[in-house]
């Protein structure tokens, strides 16, 4: 008995607040809307879900990286990968092979991630602004190649938005746990946590600040073909609207703002709870005002709460 | 007229360890001493009013200090260890440095005349022998010594009555030191209290009328006059029998 | 340490620099563009330039404080259908301002104590709170707002208005003043010195008698009070209320406060250098325009444009110098 309450303790030490909210949430939706929230339904649910798992996996690394890292192109490179994918492979050239558009997308997140880490990393703009810079820059080129919403898309990529989401997010997890075995993954949490320690002790921190963005950018290509999938059509207005829903994820799940310190797992639970909130808030059948008043009051109290808990964690180890 | 003194009353750096109960009254400059991380440091804040003890509690005459706002309007100054950290201004200037904690008395009509603040600094400047060319330059033009001259003239403006100093002469020149060591005993001689936690022996034996000397945090002896020597602070700081 | 030492000439050099770009657009747009230095053009400038200057106090001392603030573009449109929707409903226009003023107080305020007190990044604080107040505005007016604007502000912001013989509008001079007084305020008061210790270096600040948490509302509530001006004048300029008149001021304000110098870190920068970045982003703006680009283009160039400028000057410090 004992013993089960103390592990019961320790689980409570780990678990982030997010996790425990994340808990909650998937309980009362399962109590409130059954239908939905049927066991059958979860791969569609998933589906739904996925472009801002990504968008959140994508804005991490940048964070980690500590400094005001921070990734605001996330969003719009989303939406410009979508509508490179749409309009200029498949609609302009009839160009519909995945071999042909999945690398097409990676590399064009690569490319720009690669440019975020030249403005952030190299050049050493402070990283909203150079961010803040290709944000208008891949939200202008967006709306020009793609003035207004264009259909369809290809049916492969389309059949990736059911169940089968689970093939590009888990893509995105096997990436990851690759690059966590490589060196340069522990170098980027020590810049992240100390860069003047991590400099002194020999680590790259240019070089290592420079991959965050690129791996980001990798990553924000992925998460622009989840979202391609999920709306099956191009759409030059979406894209942008996940960076700042993803940077709450990412914060909601832990990871700090102040770098060093997350994980792939917090930013998951992080896009998850704010999915499941709104999901949540949905079948209250309330207006999208209300909806919209609820998400922003929930996700400052639970951000306050994990800080809170966060606090008060520490003061216990202490 | 009888200087206030600035007391510990039982206070415990943390549970279990022994209570320090201790006086310091005006015109004293007391050293605290001991190997690092024996508690030396906390005291010293926990008489600021920066740090809270386990038990026990600091008064100042008659009336008790409660945390650091308190401390500073009963007249008690704290300065901190590292400079770069919680010291200097690096983007400010020399003279925004010296004012920021006193910029209230340079507030003519609504505005801070930059005259008066202008006439502080240098009254200050001579008493310390800043050497500066130009105040309204960043604080980072100048050399450590001077830096900790200024934020010893930041100190000095808001006229407290107990300066409570944290190893303040922690990489400063050997000139400076010195200029920094006769204004200690200026002020001494004028009636202020001063504690100094020093990793200098030297130092301390050469300022101070006692010393605290630090171990398991609590204050394992106190030294004055001519037991005051290098080797006798020495063997208590590393726990020899005595 | 020698670029230390050139620090204050290095902050004005950078606010003259921007004037000079934007002197610099200027000359281009009259070149290239018939009719862009005519009275009508020019006015329609300096009006939207000031509102613009407005909406970017707020941000210009949050970042000087080392904080940053995504509320500003909520808290316009919050003012601006409240603003109309009271106004509309036969309330006294004081009154009416009052009213959100104190509101707008109140919600910068809770961004600045969250944000120090309780530890989080403002960044997530002023979104959050973005959000819900906009969410608070949309529910209230069930998303389609009503009311209008009094004539005297109509009249304020008009770009055809003029002071006696002087061709614009009162907006104009007002602003004019009112950097005046901003400029002394950071220059000259004990807490435009606070201001700038606190950004500077936080920890230092605490041992200087800066209260951090007290520095941070007072901030964050200036910020939510001029983003509430800005929302109630563009009430005047539009005519009616629009709950996201003030979403293209997100990146505006934080691109004009960059552009004029102001460092994202904290404690550098000042109130002149914004105003500079606001004309910047004017001339850009209406050269642009002139030169028939398309709104999607415009937003392009400018991104190219703010990360140009910024890596002139706004660089970071390797951090091999910050040992």
């Amino acid at each position: 008995m004992r013993a089960s309450d103390s592990s019961l303790a320790t689980l409570w030490q780990r678990t982030s607040f997010g996790g425990v909210l994340l808990l909650v949430l998937l309980i009362a939706n399962i109590f409130l809307n059954p239908p939905r929230f049927v066991f059958t339904n979860w791969g569609t649910l998933i589906g739904l879900a996925a472009p801002l798992i990504g968008a959140a996996i994508a804005s991490t690394p940048a964070i980690l990286a500590g400094r005001g890292g921070l990734d605001l192109s996330v969003g719009p490179l989303m939406g410009f990968v979508n509508a490179i994918v749409i309009k200029v492979l498949f609609l302009d050239n009839g160009i519909a092979s995945p071999f042909v558009i999945v690398p097409v997308a990676l590399i064009t997140g690569l490319v720009v991630g690669c440019i975020n880490g030249f403005l952030a990393a190299v050049l050493r703009i402070q990283p909203i602004v150079a961010t803040l810079g290709t944000f208008l820059v891949l939200t202008g080129v967006t709306l020009t190649i793609l003035p207004a919403p264009l259909g369809p898309a290809p049916d492969w990529l389309k059949s990736l938005a059911g169940p089968l989401s689970i093939v590009p997010l888990a893509a995105i997890f096997l990436i990851w746990a690759a690059v966590k075995r490589l060196p340069i993954f522990g170098q980027l949490m020590a810049v992240g946590s100390d860069d003047r320690a991590a400099f002194t002790a020999g680590v790259p921190v240019t070089q290592v600040r420079f991959f965050a963005y690129a791996f980001g950018g990798m990553l924000s290509g992925i998460a622009g073909l989840m979202l391609t999938s999920l709306i099956g059509s191009a759409d030059p207005n979406i894209g942008p609207t996940f960076t700042l829903t993803a940077i709450a994820a990412v914060a909601l799940g832990g990871v700090s703002l102040a770098g060093g310190r997350g994980s792939i797992t917090g930013a998951t639970t992080g896009a998850l709870v704010i999915f499941l909130l709104q999901s949540v808030l949905t079948t209250f059948n309330v207006s999208t005002h209300l909806l919209q008043l609820a998400n922003g009051a929930i996700l400052v109290t639970a951000v306050v709460l994990t800080a809170l808990q966060d606090r008060l964690q520490r003061g216990g180890a202490r | 007229m009888t200087e206030a003194a600035l007391a510990a009353n039982e206070v415990a750096l943390r549970a279990g360890a022994a209570p320090i109960s201790n006086e310091v009254s005006g015109g004293e400059i007391v050293g605290l001493a001991g190997l690092d991380g024996h508690g030396q440091e906390r005291f010293l804040k926990i008489l600021a009013g920066l740090e809270t003890a386990a038990s026990g509690a600091v008064s100042f005459g008659e009336s008790p200090v409660h945390g650091f706002y308190d401390a500073v309007s009963k007249g008690i100054a704290y300065l901190g260890r590292d400079r770069r950290a919680t010291g200097i201004f690096s983007s400010l200037s020399i003279l925004d440095n010296f004012a920021i904690s006193t910029v209230w008395h340079d507030v003519r009509s609504g505005l801070i005349s930059r005259r008066a603040r202008r006439q502080r600094y240098e009254s200050f400047k001579e008493r310390l022998s800043v050497v500066a060319p130009d105040p309204r330059l960043s604080i980072t033009t100048l050399s450590g010594g001077n830096q900790q001259k200024i934020l010893l003239a930041r100190l000095m403006a808001m006229e407290p009555q107990v300066y409570l100093l944290n190893d303040p002469t922690r990489g400063v020149d050997v000139a400076t030191r010195h200029v920094l060591y006769g204004v200690f005993r200026e002020l001494a001689a004028a009636g202020t209290s001063i504690v100094i936690l020093s990793t200098e022996i030297e130092e301390i034996l050469l300022l101070c009328d006692r010393v605290l000397v630090f171990r398991e945090d609590t204050v394992a002896a106190e030294i004055a006059g001519a037991e005051m020597t290098n080797e006798r602070v020495i063997s208590v700081m590393f726990g020899e029998p005595q | 340490m020698t670029l230390n030492r050139h620090l204050f000439a290095a902050a004005q050099a950078r606010v003259v620099g921007a004037l000079l770009v934007a002197l610099a657009l200027h000359a281009a747009g009259t070149l290239l563009i018939p009719g862009y230095s005519s009275p009508f053009a020019l006015r329609a400038m300096l009006v939207i330039a000031s509102i613009l200057a407005v909406a970017s106090v707020g941000q210009t001392l949050v970042i000087i404080l080392g904080g940053i603030d995504l509320s500003i573009p909520f808290v316009i449109g919050f003012a601006n259908v409240v603003a109309a929707k009271l106004f509309g409903d036969g309330w006294n226009f004081g009154v009416v301002c009052a009213v959100v003023a104190i509101a707008a107080l109140l919600i910068g305020g809770f961004n600045g104590y969250i944000s120090r007190a309780v530890g989080i990044h403002p960044l997530i604080v002023t979104l959050g709170t973005g959000m819900t107040v906009q969410g608070a505005v949309l529910l209230w007016t069930a998303g389609f707002p009503s009311g209008s604007a009094p004539q005297a502000v109509s009249d304020f912001v008009s770009i055809g208005g003029s002071i006696g013989p002087i061709p614009v509008p009162l907006v104009v001079p007002s602003v004019a003043v009112m950097t005046v007084v901003i400029v002394l305020v950071l220059a000259l008061t004990p807490y435009g010195r606070r201001l700038y210790a606190m950004g500077s270096n936080p920890q230092a600040a605490a041992l200087a008698l800066i209260k951090p948490v007290q520095m941070w509302v007072i901030t964050y509530a200036l910020s939510a009070l001029f983003a509430a001006m800005a929302g109630v004048l563009l009430l005047g300029f539009t005519g009616s209320a629009y709950g996201e008149v003030g979403q293209p001021y997100l990146f505006q304000t934080i691109a004009a406060v960059v552009i004029g110098g102001t460092v994202l870190v904290g404690g550098i920068g000042g109130y002149l250098g914004t105003i500079a970045g606001v004309l910047v982003l004017s001339e850009i703006n209406t050269v642009l325009i002139g030169l028939g680009l398309s709104a999607s283009s415009i937003q392009a160039v400018l991104g190219v444009v703010i990360v140009a400028l910024v890596s002139f000057y706004g660089r970071e410090r390797h951090v091999r110098e910050m040992i």
